[in-house]
């Protein structure tokens, strides 16, 4: 660490490496922290968690019961002991509360007066944080199980709603519906897909690039500026139509695909299926890059919320599987820990990128922060501190030797 | 995890930590570094036991068995790959997982193959589809224009693939390559899989050394050797591999619970 400071200083190294060698660092010291605990409020388990990109310091979180949940992470008291409290909840008394699940929770990604949430009850509604009301309210006809808004997007404001909808009524596609945020109304409709869509993310590089991830096994890119359909659909054999059974072709995964991420940089996309495997793809070519993980353990019937570091120089990802998080190098496909803590399964996690902390909600209504570890304050200087009634100067411990006494 | 030494980026690491004194203890030999997948082939090859099919059929590793010995998979991936390319090793499709394949050397499928053949009608035609599959060909199966238009193959030759084999029916115009007389390995490694995760199943709290799996005896329902199983289940993950301070111990993975 000293001769990272020592060569920035010097002008030997570009700045951002030795912010990304103590990223890297931080990241590989994930714990849980007995400081550190976020207040408890769902009674049913957690489904999303997001935390606004502004400031780092409010985190929304979404449950199975409904209720929506805004914390403060910021730790402004003095000691280091810190519970992040709630400060607002839509709760089951609220008139405008969602009946059922709160599937996703997004805040607005340009300041956080505003955050959209979608739910089991078949609307998706557009909060003003300031009065807990919604400002606007999409219908729709079936279940939603994601939505997502463009990070990057100056030139429109679109949210991607995903439906599933129930095959037994009447004829309808699965389709994922576009909606403007500025007019309050539908703009158009992807289709595509043969099954429910589970997740779905806009690239973090392009604002007109879209990924969606369904039940018939398929990984869709779209361009929404395009009238016709998807770009291209996501091969995990490459185009090698020679290696599967002749219904497996042309699929992402060899099941369900729950779950999708773009890395930060846009260039990179990873999703999930519930065949247990992780794959990357190249998000411009739509090529399998064939890192192997080895087997991702996934048995989510609904969309798996899974998130990338940002700013580590190797980058990880952070995957819920089964009651753990598994942390794996993002092209190297090692298995890097398991983060071990929860009582139930994890749904969803999500990490603070500046202060390189990961946190995770799961049916054990818990949301556990994993905080970076790095090094233990001296037991010893405490105590002799509190003995000596408070004095503030503690003996460097190689300035101690072993014949004196401290009674002279 | 407890972790007794911390997680450490390579960046911070300018000597390289010893390895976990078990690895030591029970002699195993994990490659670091520039991995060579043929030397684990061979080693492999020599677990597969021979005489069980009376010689009909050449050693067949799985390789997946490669992921139990070598710890980085993109790599291993990427040289299986590679030796598939120069035209050194061929890859089949087995059809009991969809991911699961088998992994042979070309001669020694060449050699087994022609033997199988001798004295048949069907030997020339055999002899023409090797020689247009081993130096280039890396597909795993084929359909009918491939067949028909780039290797020149008529209807009744592929007919007299199949018999032969070589060819299996994967759906209507469409065939995978495979090994013939495999059924009967087949049959044998899925019960030979079956019984030694039971093994591992029954032990107390589903957990077992490796060493002593390795030194149990086998019911009848395990043809092949140990230590061939072993590599199969540790490198498809059905058991956890979790390293200790007498040796590797496996652990059943119950799908479940994580």
């Amino acid at each position: 660490m000293l001769s990272f400071l020592y060569a920035r200083q010097s002008g030997l190294d570009d700045p951002v490496r030795l912010r990304r060698a103590e990223s890297t660092r931080r990241v590989l010291s994930l714990k849980l922290n007995h400081n550190r605990d976020v207040d408890r409020i769902h009674g049913n388990g957690i489904n999303t968690l997001d935390i606004e990109v502004i400031d780092g310091r409010y985190m929304l979180s979404g449950g199975s019961d409904g209720v929506i949940v805004i914390y403060d992470l910021e730790n402004n008291s003095k000691k280091p002991q810190y519970t992040c409290k709630a400060i607002c909840t839509v709760g089951r008394s609220s008139r405008h509360v969602h009946k059922f699940s709160v599937e996703t929770v997004q805040w607005y990604p340009h300041d956080t007066g505003m955050f959209v949430s979608s739910s089991f009850d078949k609307t998706m509604k557009v909060w003003d944080t300031e009065t807990l009301k919604p400002a606007e309210e999409f219908q729709f006809d079936g279940n939603v199980y994601c939505h997502h808004m463009s990070p990057v997007a100056r030139r429109h404001s679109l949210v991607a709603a995903l439906l599933c909808s129930v095959l037994a009524v009447g004829t309808k596609d699965p389709k994922v519906q576009l909606c403007d945020l500025k007019s309050g109304s539908r703009i158009h409709i992807l289709q595509g897909h043969r099954g429910e869509i589970l997740s779905v993310r806009w690239s973090p590089r392009y604002d007109h690039i879209l990924a969606t991830a369904s039940t018939d096994s398929r990984v869709r890119i779209w361009d929404v500026r395009r009238a016709s359909g998807s770009l291209f659909t996501l091969d995990q054999h490459n185009g090698d139509k020679s290696k599967v059974s002749s219904e497996a072709v042309n699929t992402a995964h060899n099941g369900r695909v729950n779950g999708l991420c773009f890395t930060a940089d846009g260039l990179h996309l990873l999703s999930t299926g519930t065949d247990d495997r992780m794959r990357l793809w190249n998000s411009g070519t739509g090529e399998n890059t064939l890192v192997n993980y080895g087997k991702v353990v996934n048995e989510s019937r609904k969309g798996l919320k899974f998130t990338v570091s940002r700013g580590c120089s190797p980058e990880f990802v952070f995957v819920p599987c089964g009651s753990s998080v598994a942390v794996y190098g993002l092209h190297s496909g090692e298995l890097i820990t398991m983060l071990r803590g929860h009582y139930n399964n994890v749904d969803c996690c999500e990490f603070h990128p500046d202060y390189q902390e990961l946190y995770s909600g799961g049916k054990d209504c818990n949301i556990l922060a994993w905080v970076p570890v790095l090094r233990q304050p001296g037991i010893e200087d405490d105590e002799t501190n509190s003995k000596r009634g408070g004095t503030q100067a503690a003996i460097n411990p190689a300035f101690e030797d072993a014949w004196s006494s401290d009674e002279d | 995890m407890n972790r007794k030494r911390a997680l450490i980026a390579d960046t911070f690491c300018l000597t390289k930590r010893r390895r976990c004194a078990a690895d030591s203890v029970t002699g195993d030999s994990q490659a670091d570094g520039a991995a060579d997948i043929r030397s684990s082939l061979k080693y492999l090859v020599t677990l597969f036991s021979r005489k069980l099919f009376n010689d009909s059929l050449p050693p067949v590793v799985l390789k997946h068995q490669l992921y139990s010995l070598h710890n980085d998979k993109t790599a291993v991936d990427k040289q299986v790959n590679e030796l598939r390319e120069n035209g050194e090793l061929l890859m089949f499709q087995l059809g009991f997982d969809s991911e699961a394949f088998a992994l042979v050397f070309a001669e020694d499928y060449r050699a087994k193959v022609l033997q199988g053949e001798a004295g048949r009608g069907t030997l020339g035609t055999v002899e023409k589809f090797l020689a247009k599959l081993i130096p280039s060909c890396s597909d795993l199966s084929f359909n009918k224009e491939k067949m028909l238009k780039e290797f020149l193959f008529t209807d009744s030759e592929i007919t007299q693939l199949v018999k032969s084999g070589v060819l299996t029916v994967r759906d209507a115009g469409s065939w995978w390559l495979s090994i013939p007389n495999s059924g009967k390995f087949i049959k044998y490694f899925i019960k030979g899989r079956k019984a030694v995760l039971g093994m591992v199943k029954k032990s107390k709290y589903g957990e077992i050394l490796k060493t002593e799996l390795e030194g149990r005896r086998t019911t009848s329902q395990v043809k092949f050797q140990m230590k061939y199983h072993i590599h199969d289940i540790i490198g498809a993950e059905l058991v956890e591999c979790i390293q200790t301070t007498s040796g590797t111990l496996l652990r059943h993975v119950d799908g479940n619970v994580n």
